[in-house]
């Protein structure tokens, strides 16, 4: 092939050997990545390094090459020199190319923290470095794109949009640093048995804008993180052990002191009532109906709730086995004359 | 009458404190181990190990033994004695656990505060001078190096993953010492408490716990 017929252009302001030379650095580079690809594969199944030699890795380095080979190829066709506005396509791609490169470094990171680093703090401190590296990774994108001196131009001229935008986005602005502070703040960890208003569960996750909550019927609520920090927050099992408090009401013929002796038996005989602190028996009130009595256990924690449900069905049992009665509530009635009765047959 | 140890497989019961397990033998090799609602069918064996485990119950890491009567030891003295103690019994086919459970009574209790106490397996013992006729036993060494008597109401012990000694009829906790240097400190120390015992596995020695809440 001679010089004319490589100079030849065969669409306008692309040669063909520009082309050629776009063909070239598309297939060297993916080669190259294909390569670079089986070797990371290769030395993932040698090496005890799989946190970094492995399959995603792999993968990433090879887009990394198919990216370069994009870049290289639109170069050598010379569209990279056109402006857009104040930049070029080339600063825009190489822009572009960095931003999608540092998401996927940055996503990986988060990910490996999250498999490695099972803590739920650890999970909040992974979206956290996320987030940064994300954000860090666009301004940084920005100034390798050139438009980062207009940007300022760009944000004053958007000053009132901006106004009109803040109010609008006040609301996510707000949730997001709700989310912040609640970092810092650690009301609540993902695991946690906790209540929020009306909302009762388990905490699946904490978002930058929202808190994930499981309830204890399976489903999944969303509060918003302001509205959470703003919440009077329960937590059900931050301390190692929560009492169980239950009434019982027995009858007023009923000894109350052989009422409680048997209440306490029924619950030095539970393996997950706590020994120490002791638990109390006591008689709390004198009720219409009944002699009230107050049962304080201390349980672990994890365990309340199996203990409490526990608690109540034995003592109702060891009351039945004693003979001591739990009444109904009862009332008597005065009539002020004299009450006539008929019965049938008279 | 054996309890812990290596068991034939055939038709028998093996008690077990207040447990008993129940082994059938349905045809050639082939065995039904039965233990309150537990039920394992073991397929051409030919032993059956029923080992002590350490009194971790649902899940603890200590074990919390109070002394029935509180104990003064006095300046640069050391005292040995014995302690009833509650034991887990696991079951195994080779080194395979087919069944876990607890003997006695399981009881649990709080040590610390209730902000930031730990969950405890709990029991009450006398201190011995010779050693007691329980299921579960603690050789105890307490020592006093300082210049004061000290008042000893407890012993907090580190059991998770404890290594165990036995005999037929015994099961005992590693060789516990305690020192009375303030905050007290306790060593499952992992040695046997007896040298003519047997060892359910080899543990790594287990660091010394102290005892923030004192005595």
């Amino acid at each position: 092939m001679n010089t004319t017929a490589l100079s030849t252009p065969i669409v306008p302001g692309i040669t063909v050997e520009e082309l050629l030379k776009a063909i070239l650095a598309m297939v060297i580079l993916t080669f190259l990545g294909e390569l670079m690809k089986k070797g990371i594969i290769r030395a993932s199944k040698e090496t005890d390094l799989t946190w970094i030699l492995n399959e995603d890795t792999a993968e990433l380095v090879f887009k990394l090459f198919i990216l370069g080979g994009i870049i290289g190829a639109l170069y050598a066709l010379g569209l990279m020199k056109y402006n857009v506005g104040p930049t070029t396509i080339g600063n825009l791609a190489f822009a572009v190319g960095f931003f999608y490169i540092s998401y996927l470094i940055a996503k990986k990171s988060k990910d490996y923290l999250i498999q490695t680093k099972r803590g739920p703090e650890d999970k909040i401190k992974a979206k956290l470095f996320y987030y940064t590296f994300i954000t860090l990774a666009f301004f940084l994108a920005l100034s390798f794109a050139g438009i980062m001196g207009e940007l300022g131009a760009l944000l004053a001229a958007a000053g009132i949009t901006g106004i009109v935008l803040g109010f609008s986005s006040r609301t996510v602005v707000s949730n997001f640093v709700s989310g912040i502070f609640m970092y810092f703040d650690k009301p609540l960890q993902i695991g946690d048995a906790v209540q929020v208003g009306d909302v009762q569960g388990i905490v699946e996750d904490i978002r930058i804008l929202s808190t994930r909550i499981r309830t204890w019927d399976g489903t999944l609520v969303r509060i918003p993180n302001e509205t959470l920090f703003n919440s009077n927050i329960v937590n059900l099992k931050r301390y190692p052990v929560r009492r169980v408090d239950v009434q019982v009401g027995i009858a007023y013929a009923e000894d109350a002191q052989r009422a409680i002796e048997v209440i306490k038996k029924t619950l030095d005989e539970m393996p997950l009532v706590l020994a120490e602190p002791e638990p109390r028996v006591y008689v709390e009130d004198l009720g219409d109906s009944a002699v009230i009595l107050r049962v304080w256990a201390w349980a672990p924690s994890e365990k309340w709730f199996d203990v409490r449900t526990e608690i109540v069905r034995r003592i109702k049992e060891a009351l039945d086995r004693e003979g001591i009665e739990i009444p109904f509530p009862q009332r008597v009635n005065w009539f002020a004359n004299e009450l006539k009765v008929k019965l049938e047959g008279e | 009458m054996k309890t812990f140890g290596e068991h034939e497989l055939k038709t028998q019961f093996i008690h077990v404190g207040n447990k008993k397990i129940h082994i059938i033998e349905n045809s050639e090799g082939v065995f039904t181990y039965k233990r309150d609602d537990v039920v394992v069918r073991i397929l051409k064996g030919r032993k059956l190990s029923i080992l002590p485990a350490p009194a971790e119950g649902y899940g603890v890491r200590f074990l919390m033994i109070r002394l029935r009567e509180r104990l003064t030891v006095p300046p640069g003295e050391t005292v040995h004695g014995y302690l009833s103690a509650p034991v887990d019994v696991v079951s195994k086919t080779g080194n395979t656990t087919i069944d876990r459970f607890v003997v006695g009574k399981e009881k649990y209790a709080l040590y610390g505060e209730h902000s930031i106490g730990i969950i405890a397996r709990y029991h009450v013992s006398p201190f011995y001078e010779s050693e007691p006729d329980s299921l579960g036993v603690v050789k105890l060494i307490i020592r006093n190096p300082t210049r004061d008597w000290k008042l000893v109401e407890r012993v907090v012990i580190p059991i998770k993953n404890s290594t165990m000694f036995y005999s037929g009829e015994r099961a005992y906790y590693p060789l516990i010492i305690l020192t009375t240097k303030e905050p007290y400190e306790v060593n499952n120390t992992g040695n046997p408490p007896d040298g003519r015992l047997k060892a359910t596995h080899k543990a790594e020695p287990m660091p010394n716990f102290r005892m923030r809440w004192w005595p």
